[in-house]
């Protein structure tokens, strides 16, 4: 609850609802950051979630980088930076499992 | 129930003109459902007719002249957010509203209305939708989904589908419209009605449904399907959201529906999307008779092999 203005705390983004408590929580946001940079690194970008301000670090290989606040944030960076839409379907995503390493 | 946030619950009845919303919902008020929820009917029309046809539900407001889901969308959110204001200024001790159902007009499609409620900056804390109801014409459902995009729209991203007319309609074409609707939108609720109170159906198993020529918008498009994940132990909550959120990013137009309960650090989520809205999840309570982990994704234009290879890329792919 924000003590000025009197509206209950922000819902928050709907994939932050698996975690409630702080250990589970900061769990989540370095897990987050896992799964974002195996999906991140074929297309030349790095996520970086350091676990001490909010939002995540998403950067290109060549050092240019921006701050977004959530997961519907890191897919319109990343469509920006590399000059696509990250799309889960894509052929490299889809590999059957004696495909995978 | 849900774990109570705070927030009001609200129920979205949409169907086609003439389905029968109204004469159902006037059925359930009397029934005692929806008990003390506020009931906000639209209708395209400037003369209200619905409202009168409700009759005496004590807590009724009417938005007449236009559809909530597109040119009345403001009307909606600013009626709403009256609500939500007058609510909050009651003081904790007394009794505040829970529910709103919101029987929309005819012609509305009730994504827009999820997303209003969803993108509003003030809505979103104070409302949730909690379930879209559409109510289908069991005698004219078969002629207005080969005909009108929208009817399909209306039937795709229901929760729960009410054939309404059923004492009237014939067996076989009732039973070719459940196979119909099974199809359109598998993950849905069927029940039947006749003039507001419930009714059996017919089993379907064995009947066709009807084949549906492509709306012209959509010519050349794929059927819509419904895939079964299921989320095992080695999928957790972060990559499937992770996963989610970019499916939905990158395919949120042809992903219609995500609807299931997980299994979280948190406790079991509800979670749901229309498009490319996704409800803030509800933390259910335990009930360990429930199979949980198991997602139904609505939608067209992929294999839904690809989307398993892709979760399972996703949940994994950091071992690598």
């Amino acid at each position: 609850m924000c003590a000025s203005c009197g509206y209950p705390a922000a819902p928050g983004h709907w994939t932050d609802a698996g975690a409630t408590d702080p250990g589970d929580r900061i769990r989540a946001r370095f897990r987050r950051a896992q799964v974002l940079n195996a999906v991140l690194r074929p297309y030349g970008l790095t996520a970086h979630d350091g676990g001490l301000i909010p939002g995540l670090q998403i950067a290109t290989l060549s050092g240019s980088q921006t701050i977004v606040d959530d997961l519907d944030g890191v897919w319109v960076a990343a469509e920006r930076l590399a000059g696509g839409a990250v799309d889960p379907l894509d052929a490299r995503f889809v590999r059957t499992g004696s495909e995978a390493p | 129930m849900t774990r109570d946030d705070g927030r009001m619950r609200m129920t979205v009845l949409g169907g086609y003109l003439g389905s029968g919303k109204t004469t159902w919902l006037r059925h359930q008020l009397h029934h005692g459902q929806f008990k003390d929820a506020l009931v906000i009917v639209n209708e395209v029309a400037e003369t209200p007719v619905d409202a009168a046809i409700l009759g005496d539900v004590p807590n009724l407001a009417v938005l007449a002249g236009g559809c909530v889901c597109c040119q009345a969308r403001s009307k909606l959110v600013s009626l709403l957010r009256e609500v939500c204001d007058a609510r909050s200024r009651l003081d904790s001790s007394r009794e505040r509203l829970q529910h709103i159902v919101l029987e929309t007009s005819g012609l509305a499609d009730p994504g827009p209305i999820v997303e209003a409620v969803r993108g509003d900056s003030v809505l979103v804390h104070h409302i949730v939708v909690s379930e879209i109801i559409v109510a289908v014409d069991a005698l004219n459902a078969l002629q207005q989904l080969r005909s009108e995009p929208l009817g399909r729209a209306q039937v795709e991203v229901a929760d729960r589908l009410v054939v309404t007319k059923i004492d009237v309609a014939q067996v076989a074409a009732l039973t070719r419209l459940l196979a119909t609707l099974r199809r359109l939108n598998p993950g849905a609720m069927i029940s039947g009605a006749a003039r507001g109170s419930a009714g059996g159906l017919p089993a379907c198993d064995d009947a066709d449904p009807e084949p549906l020529p492509e709306p012209p918008a959509e010519a050349g498009r794929s059927p819509i399907f419904a895939t079964r994940l299921v989320l095992d132990p080695t999928i957790d909550w972060t990559a499937f959201s992770v996963w989610l959120s970019a499916l939905l990013h990158a395919r949120g137009d042809d992903v219609l529906r995500v609807k299931g309960v997980a299994r979280t650090p948190a406790g079991r989520l509800l979670l749901q999307s229309v498009r490319k809205t996704v409800q803030s999840p509800e933390i259910l309570p335990e009930q360990n008779d429930r199979v949980d982990n198991i997602m139904v994704v609505i939608g067209r234009g992929y294999r839904a092999e690809d989307l398993r290879r892709s979760l399972q890329y996703f949940a994994t792919a950091e071992r690598t």
